[in-house]
């Protein structure tokens, strides 16, 4: 528990030091920051950006689970990004050594925005992460290809579909190989046409257990991301299970986060 | 001419022949029209891409210290959301309502503008999904814009480093993308004489002044910040500001959008490419607006014609071309007025004159007030901005007269004795005069007036002026006059001045009336 207060807060000082107090933006709509799905469009090329996000989740019959979320994002070509992401967690387990802090995976993500909007096509992407075993109990490496589709509703709100594919190289005792997940978000701007620093989230993810014989979590989210300067958004969320396996259910969890670019 | 060109001449003389009803909405009997032409087969790829081609800024410490001017941030944040709304009403039919409902939403977002800048492409997202290409174009530009503000604001770097940056900025800005409007002078009559043009500012006289406010200001700001000390910026914007949002931004009685070698001439004509590409980009907004409010073109003839205009502006339409040549009259028009290579040939006007409105016809290598030729180099004389305009004068009795004679409040920029220094003097509405310089004094020595660079100068200090009175014994009797000396003095206009006569070209004379016995 130590040591995830301690990459906590490197995590905020490294944020307040930073010479960039600015970059990316609420309409930019990024995995986990707060919601679960991406919209597709990349980074601007040559922008850089940091991503940092706590979690407190509540799941039933286990103890409190503790996440943070570190992600360095570049622009490095047009509708291109590239990053690289660790997300530290602790708690969440039913004894001792399942609640022992885990550093969790070292991922690196490839994002490839394609096609914009046009008329009423919507804009596609995807995005491929890799994680390597850095975490505890870890075996082998563990891929997501997501397939991503965003296109207006109506003027100003936006719908976005999410479809992934999750394969694990070396799957733990009674893992599957590959699991399939999909979420299903929306995004609206807040306080149109006198405000245009807000935009509102809603998702409902649905994920396959990566247990074998077990069945689907079903999550609803609502979330908010705001601009607080002029390159910089903070963001915040709240996600129930609806449905999940037996024993696997959180029906409260909360998220923040900061993101900066420059 | 190949079977492609064919078929698109004919589609744009079909077009053109469709007058779809609302005959004389645009003042135009449709008959009188020319015809739309079409834009070229083969345009850039990069306007059929189907990506969003999203790039950053140039990676600076100086960029966003526009916000170091909090008013001048908030209002260029207030001109992003306007462009955004207009263009989002327009291409969702509701240009009926432009001059009501949507300068109303606007008005209210000018008088209560965004603290942060608020992204354009959720306010105006149909525009995107239509015009994508179009958005790209006025993004990159506005990028420019943005960051040019940003460097002038910055107080950490001197005016030379500044200056290399303003010319990397530049470098970055055509070499990092595709979508770059040319630097070179473009003829603007020509521009503005398409079949289409005026359709916006007649039909919609009160949006149409805001795009020319927000030009206005986005054109003004530029010497406004430009080689001035960075403390002064502020106070200038206090005058500026108040003037933009009191008078400005409500004008409907402009001849032309506002120009940057009218605004910002001593910008403009230090870094030429720079100010045309910004009139290039706000011609371009005029096209757009006229194009896309101008019911009698189909709606698959308006994206012809908006990539046509985008074709007209762009860099690579003008590749090998040169400033200061070309067939007049033309698309490659690239002659400028003399005295001003950041500025391209006005309607009406030639290499040797221009009108500028509200002041008509002149000389852009002549001062303002006195007629006689502007000095060149670190002796630059002096700009005065006063009642909307900024004009370069020889000297500072030709900008304190100037401003004299014209009601508000002014700014006079001068050289000093030192070219790293440069005075800015803002007056109240009394005429009262404060300086940036605590120990500014004056020589104003009466003498023929095309002398009158040499006798009238500002001095940092009592110091640097007893130096020049020393070394120029003309002036060994001369006295240093204190800033209230100084600006109690006036004199008559000079005798040098004269007046071009011509009338207004945007103001064509009424028709002579009829001869006796013509007519019923």
């Amino acid at each position: 528990m130590r040591r995830f207060a301690l990459y906590g807060a490197l995590a905020v000082i490294g944020l307040l030091i930073s010479p960039a107090a600015n970059a990316i933006d609420h309409n930019n709509l990024e995995f986990g920051r707060s919601l679960r799905f991406d919209d597709a469009f990349s980074i601007a090329f040559g922008e850089r950006s940091w991503e940092v996000g706590f979690g407190l989740g509540l799941p039933k019959k286990r103890s409190a689970r503790y996440e943070a979320h570190m992600e360095f994002k570049y622009g490095f070509a047009p509708n291109r990004d590239v990053g690289i992401s660790v997300e530290p967690a602790a708690g969440g387990g039913t004894d001792g050594r399942s609640n022992r802090f885990d550093v969790g995976n070292v991922a690196l993500s490839y994002f490839h925005g394609f096609q914009r909007e046009i008329g009423n096509a919507p804009a596609l992407a995807y995005r491929v992460d890799v994680e390597a075993p850095t975490g505890r109990d870890e075996e082998g490496v563990r891929t997501r290809l997501r397939g991503i589709m965003t296109r207006t509703l109506r003027q100003y709100d936006k719908l976005h579909l999410n479809l992934d594919v999750n394969w694990a190289a070396k799957p733990g005792s009674g893992e599957r190989r590959s699991t399939i997940a999909a979420v299903v978000g929306y995004s609206a701007p807040v306080g149109f046409p006198r405000r245009f620093d807000t935009t509102m989230l809603a998702q409902f993810a649905l994920a396959q257990s990566p247990m074998r014989g077990e069945g689907w979590t079903g999550t609803v989210g609502m979330g908010i991301r705001r601009q607080t300067g002029v390159r910089s958004v903070v963001d915040v969320g709240i996600e129930s299970d609806v449905f999940a396996p037996s024993g696997a259910r959180t029906p409260f969890r909360f998220v923040a986060g900061y993101s900066v670019g420059y | 001419m190949n079977r492609t060109q064919l078929v698109l001449a004919a589609l744009a003389l079909a077009a053109s022949a469709v007058p779809q009803g609302h005959a004389g909405h645009g003042g135009m009997n449709p008959e009188s029209r020319a015809p739309l032409e079409a834009p070229p087969s083969e345009l850039p790829a990069w306007i059929g891409n189907k990506t969003a081609d999203h790039i950053f800024y140039k990676p600076a410490p100086y960029n966003f210290a526009v916000y170091r001017i909090p008013k001048l941030a908030y209002d260029l944040n207030a001109v992003a959301t306007g462009h955004a709304m207009a263009y989002e009403d327009m291409v969702t039919g509701k240009a009926a309502t432009l001059d009501s409902k949507t300068f109303d939403r606007i008005n209210w977002v000018l008088n209560h503008p965004p603290k942060l800048m608020p992204d354009e492409a959720a306010i105006s997202p149909t525009m995107g999904r239509l015009y994508g290409y179009l958005e790209k174009l006025f993004d990159w530009s506005h990028i420019l814009h943005a960051q040019t503000v940003d460097l002038m604001i910055d107080p950490r770097l001197s005016w030379q480093q500044k200056d290399a940056e303003i010319e990397r900025l530049w470098k970055f800005y055509n070499e990092r993308a595709p979508f770059t409007i040319t630097g070179l002078p473009m003829n603007m009559e020509y521009l503005d004489g398409q079949p289409y043009s005026g359709h916006f500012r007649k039909n919609y006289p009160k949006v149409n002044g805001l795009f020319w406010g927000y030009h206005w200001l986005q054109t003004t700001m530029y010497d406004m910040l430009w080689h001035v000390p960075t403390e002064t910026q502020l106070p200038q914007y206090d005058v500026v500001g108040e003037r933009y949002h009191q008078v400005e931004l409500y004008k409907t009685d402009r001849d032309f959008m506002p120009m940057m070698g009218e605004s910002s001439p001593r910008f403009s004509k230090r870094f030429p490419e720079m100010a045309n590409s910004f009139d290039n980009l706000h011609m371009l907004h005029d096209m757009v607006n006229d194009i896309l409010t101008s019911d009698w073109i189909p709606l698959a003839e308006k994206e012809r014609q908006i990539k046509r205009a985008m074709w007209m502006v762009l860099a690579s339409t003008h590749k090998g071309c040169k400033p200061g040549e070309g067939e007049p009259g033309t698309l490659h028009d690239h002659r400028y007025p003399m005295g001003m290579p950041g500025m391209g040939i006005m309607k009406g006007g030639d290499e040797e004159m221009m009108y500028m409105p509200g002041m008509g016809w002149m000389r852009m290598d002549e001062c303002g007030h006195c007629s006689i030729a502007l000095p060149e180099g670190e002796r630059w004389g002096a700009t005065v901005s006063a009642n909307g305009w900024t004009m370069l004068v020889r000297c500072l009795l030709c900008a304190r007269d100037m401003a004299t004679e014209t009601p508000g409040r002014a700014i006079i920029r001068a050289s000093t004795e030192d070219p790293k220094t440069t005075l800015v003097l803002i007056s109240d509405e009394e005429g009262n005069w404060k300086s940036s310089l605590s120990n500014v004094v004056f020589l104003e020595v009466l003498a023929d007036h095309p002398e009158c660079s040499s006798w009238s100068r500002a001095f940092t200090s009592a110091e640097a002026f007893r130096k020049f009175v020393a070394d120029n014994p003309d002036y060994k009797d001369a006295k240093p006059l204190s800033l209230a000396e100084w600006s109690q003095l006036g004199q008559p206009t000079p005798e040098t001045y004269r007046k071009i006569d011509k009338p207004n070209p945007y103001k064509p004379a009424p028709p002579p009336p009829p001869a006796k016995g013509e007519g019923s």
